[in-house]
């Protein structure tokens, strides 16, 4: 191996970077050669010395300090706190009128206006019925109406039927009422120029108009209330679980009696 | 912030001025957390971020190739200086410390000296300690080139450094 060749061989002997043959051959030739020894010798030393100068060196701290504020290597961090910031200043308001609803709200409350009981809505139907001013579905036989309105409510309750032939009235037809959320099965019974209907819905005696006569039937033990308006009349009662009304023009007297003898 | 230390040495022997060599850093770390996507998990984040900066480095500040025959002058065997060999390589003293301070600044100089090719290959071999494996890939090119400039760039190293750096053994 010339001296030339060897050069590059020794570098890479140097750095460990010679495997074999390669390696073999140069440690060969340094043996022999004095100069190519030297040099061997020459640029151990140099490396080393380079590594020494190089540990030395650190990286100066304002050059940390200045990556260390570059936003695109250290991003800043959410603003997570931001919102908060934003909502403490809102908070003061955000409780007075949370305060404020609290109380006004009871009170708007308290000063409601009474809810007006579902038997008077009983009248209003009525009056509709009566003026045309609510249709229902016609046709169909007395227990045809029954089965149709019972199954309108999922057969949760079945509409109550009158017997009342004595009056020569007749189930000509039905609807189905929502007041508040409760469901009213309406019978409309004609005849001889009398309009009757009937209302059925789930209930208790609270339903009862507020100043609605009571009339209790000691024989069936059953509470009646009777009220009216404008010249319409209403008997009300309670069957189980089931209000059951009655509205017509007839006389108090006489729908009363309507009614506890189909009670 | 890893490697700081490392991107730092690189950086400042591969530039010529300070301000470039932090410019370089800190470019390094803005680049490399762009595309952090790209670094495979597992491989050599210090030869990843190296890259990046030497890509920098060769973008912005790339001297014109500057090729230095080093078989011209054959001058340099006959080495007077024995610098290195006088410092006490075991407990030194304070005056040792200034020598060795002396001696660190120059071969940085030398160093800063040397064509780009040479002195970015003596960086990362003799003073980042990177294989030729490494080296080459940082650098996009051969493993055989690796080795040619090594050879070369210690040769003139040496020759910059030959009345400070040296060794016993005479020819």
């Amino acid at each position: 191996m010339k001296c030339e060749e060897a050069q590059e061989l020794i570098t890479a002997l140097i750095d460990h970077e010679l495997i074999g043959p390669e390696q073999v051959s140069i440690e060969e030739h340094i043996e022999g050669c004095s100069s190519c020894r030297f040099i061997h010798s020459r640029q151990l030393a140099l490396k080393s010395a380079v590594h020494k100068a190089g540990a030395g060196l650190k990286a100066p701290a304002a050059l940390k300090e200045r990556i260390l504020h570059d936003p695109r290597v250290f991003r800043p961090k959410p603003a997570v706190f931001e919102p908060l910031r934003t909502s403490r200043l809102y908070l003061r308001p955000a409780l007075a009128v949370a305060l404020l609803i609290l109380l006004v709200l009871p009170l708007l409350y308290m000063m409601r206006p009474a809810a007006k009981p579902l038997s008077l809505n009983a009248l209003e139907v009525h009056e509709k019925i009566i003026g045309g001013e609510l249709s229902f579905i016609r046709g169909g036989s007395p227990e045809a109406i029954k089965e149709a309105l019972y199954r309108s409510v999922a057969g949760a309750f079945a509409p109550m039927t009158y017997d009342l032939t004595a009056l020569k009235l007749k189930a000509v037809g039905g609807t189905v009422r929502e007041f508040d959320g409760r469901k009213v099965l309406v019978t409309i019974y004609e005849g001889d120029g009398l309009t009757v209907t009937c209302y059925t819905f789930l209930g208790t005696e609270t339903d009862a108009p507020p100043a609605a006569e009571r009339f209790y039937d000691a024989v069936k033990k059953i509470n009646f209330y009777t009220y009216a308006r404008g010249g319409i009349n209403a008997v009300m009662h309670r069957e189980g679980n089931l209000i059951c009304i009655l509205v017509s023009p007839l006389p108090a007297p006489q729908l009363l009696s309507l009614a506890r003898s189909n009670a | 912030m890893t490697h700081l230390d490392h991107l730092y040495r690189v950086a400042v022997h591969l530039a010529k001025e300070p301000d470039q060599a932090h410019d370089l850093v800190q470019e390094t770390y803005a680049r490399a957390l762009g595309s952090y996507e790209q670094f495979v998990a597992g491989t050599h984040l210090k030869a990843w971020l190296t890259k990046i900066l030497h890509n920098l480095f060769f973008d912005r500040y790339r001297e014109a190739k500057r090729w230095v025959s080093v078989e011209e002058d054959k001058a340099g065997k006959d080495e007077e200086g024995d610098y290195w060999q006088r410092i006490p390589a075991e407990n030194p003293g304070p005056e040792s410390n200034v020598l060795r301070g002396e001696l660190s600044d120059k071969i940085s100089d030398a160093i800063k000296k040397l064509p780009e090719e040479f002195r970015t290959l003596i960086v990362l071999v003799d003073m980042e300690d990177f294989s030729y494996a490494e080296a080459a890939e940082i650098l996009s090119c051969p493993l055989g080139t690796v080795r040619s400039r090594l050879s070369r760039g210690r040769e003139l190293l040496h020759r910059y450094l030959k009345d400070y750096v040296g060794t016993k053994e005479k020819v």
